[in-house]
């Protein structure tokens, strides 16, 4: 059973914007996947589909076989989610905020307690409980903001831009987090970023949507197939010299390799052939590459 | 079975702590009780006690509009009598109208504004039970509002009795007004809030769309004064009446239009 399901589905804002465009897509249970696409992309709509909060204009969503339109708060009793939009309360302390968020979930004050103190020791904000969450930074904010959604120890948890506007060292302790969930407590964790570094250091498969229509999902691997990225042998080679059938890039020579095994092959044929071999790598294309390989197809498409 | 679930009465509480945190409703809360029922009433008291009736400019048409139980009464004890009985319960009455307005529209278009209904709306909680919670918050602070201010209200109005040696004031309006129309114009102010807060984008926007659900307190005020209606018990039930079925309508419409779409537009 995949953890989320998205079949035709679509979103209209007053008939005229189209937000989402017949998105179908299957999450598996377990794992991070990354939801990538500029603002504007439709990536907070669909969380916004998948959690209740909007109704569908056509096609249909379940997370867990249950339908956020038909059973709301069961969907929200499996999931955590963690966006831009949703705030919390300026005038409690992050403690009261995260205790009040417990019994809304309908855990017991002592229950709700023991797990706010238990949020707050892992997210690094024990020292700053007691303050008013008007007077936290940014980044303490959304630390606290993802430990609201972690409150009711979700199966899912749905995250829209987790370390935006966050130091090194929040960011890494939320990512840590994250992977901990994912890898350890088998949480599957839908995070929408545009941010393709940050999601190649955590995600296990990816989706990327633009205007609302999804280019592509599924693992690295899998997306670079489909679109044709493929690895690179690079040489750096004795000035002067030209090797036939490269293409030069900087005091590189390369070229496309279909696997890593063809590697020892050129390079022994690079000295079989009388060059002077100073360096050679392999280079995998990352996200980005492939990434703006789809978004530029689309655009030639178009 | 309780009449609140915990989680309901977690939201209970946390909408106290944010109207009593928010200046403008605190002291809207504080300041309406207070000229309404303590600062007004001690001020005619002290006017019909101590300034000579003869320089009381239209004292002579307010006589006029006493009814018959009034018969026998001083220039003084029926001046007392028309502020007790025809000036005061109007004043009276814009107080849990105001309290329930005010707390409603922070609780329900503040936390629209603040953007942290999203948060609220995410949680395990049904909309209906969100719904249920936050009116009966609203409900309930406005209650004590109130209550308190009654008590206040009664005090002034007891010393005024005894100085003039009049009965004790509270008659059938004064039972019908506490018992029946005050609770159905605190929920009337809370509904009446909940629908305007779909249509509001701000807390102030809300406070002063809520200024024309004072329109009909002002009438009743005026038209008694013009003779067109006197305030008595029959009146005052079949008010209470009418403002009930309001209720009944406009929660029925409001419960309707509590959805997410609605509210995070």
């Amino acid at each position: 059973m995949a953890a989320i399901h998205m079949e035709n589905l679509t979103k209209t804002y007053d008939g005229k914007i189209t937000a989402l465009n017949g998105l179908s897509l299957d999450i598996p249970q377990g794992g991070i996947f990354g939801f990538l696409g500029p603002n504007g992309a439709g990536k907070t709509t669909t969380v916004k589909l998948l959690t209740g909060l909007l109704k569908p204009t056509k096609g249909t969503c379940t997370v867990f076989d249950m339908s956020p339109m038909e059973r709301p708060c069961d969907v929200h009793r499996i999931c955590g989610v963690m966006t831009e939009t949703a705030r919390m309360y300026g005038q409690m302390t992050g403690r009261q905020n995260l205790q009040f968020f417990a019994q809304a979930a309908g855990m017991d004050r002592q229950e709700g307690d023991q797990r706010a103190d238990e949020l707050l020791k892992s997210l690094d904000l024990w020292d700053a409980r007691d303050r008013k969450l008007s007077e936290y930074s940014t980044g303490m904010a959304q630390r606290l903001s993802l430990a609201r959604s972690l409150v009711h120890r979700p199966r899912v948890l749905f995250l829209d831009e987790p370390t935006s506007g966050l130091d090194p060292e929040s960011a890494q302790t939320v990512n840590a987090m994250i992977l901990s969930l994912a890898r350890n407590a088998g949480v599957t964790v839908f995070l929408c970023t545009h941010q393709l570094r940050y999601a190649q250091d955590l995600c296990d498969a990816y989706g990327i949507l633009e205007r609302g229509n999804l280019l592509a999902a599924g693992d690295l691997p899998t997306l670079c197939k489909s679109i044709g990225c493929r690895i690179t042998a690079e040489f750096r080679l004795a000035q002067g010299q030209a090797p036939k059938g490269f293409q030069k890039a900087g005091e590189w020579w390369r070229t496309e390799v279909r696997s890593d095994e063809e590697m020892p092959g050129l390079v022994r044929k690079l000295i079989d052939s009388g060059h002077d071999l100073y360096e050679a790598r392999l280079v995998r294309p990352t996200l980005e590459d492939v990434y703006f390989q789809y978004t530029q197809r689309r655009e030639v498409e178009q | 079975m309780k009449l609140l679930t915990l989680p309901e009465q977690a939201v209970v509480k946390k909408d106290f702590g944010e109207i009593w945190s928010t200046k403008m409703v605190r002291n809207t809360m504080i300041l309406v009780p207070v000229i309404m029922a303590v600062f007004l009433p001690v001020l005619y008291v002290a006017i019909i006690c101590f300034v000579p009736s003869d320089q009381i400019n239209g004292a002579d048409q307010m006589l006029k509009l006493l009814p018959k139980e009034a018969a026998g009464y001083t220039l003084q004890q029926s001046m007392f009598y028309v502020m007790t009985n025809m000036i005061c319960p109007m004043f009276f009455l814009m107080i849990p109208l105001m309290s329930s307005s005010v707390s409603a529209a922070c609780s329900f278009v503040g936390e629209k504004e603040r953007s942290t209904i999203e948060t609220l709306l995410l949680t395990p909680m049904s909309l209906k039970s969100i719904f249920k919670a936050k009116v009966f918050g609203c409900i309930f602070l406005s209650a004590i509002c109130t209550a308190i201010s009654f008590v206040a209200f009664s005090i002034v109005i007891s010393v005024g009795d005894i100085l003039l040696q009049m009965p004790f004031f509270l008659n059938w309006n004064w039972l019908i007004l506490i018992f029946l129309l005050a609770p159905a114009i605190t929920v009337f102010g809370v509904v009446f809030m909940v629908l305007v807060s779909g249509k509001s984008k701000s807390y102030m926007e809300s406070i002063q769309t809520s200024g024309y659900i004072v329109l009909p307190l002002i009438l009743l005020f005026v038209g008694q004064f013009t003779g067109l209606f006197q305030l008595n018990a029959l009146f005052l039930l079949l008010a209470a009446a009418v403002v009930i079925a309001a209720d009944l309508l406009l929660w029925l419409f409001a419960a309707r239009l509590f959805t997410p779409e609605k509210l995070l537009k």
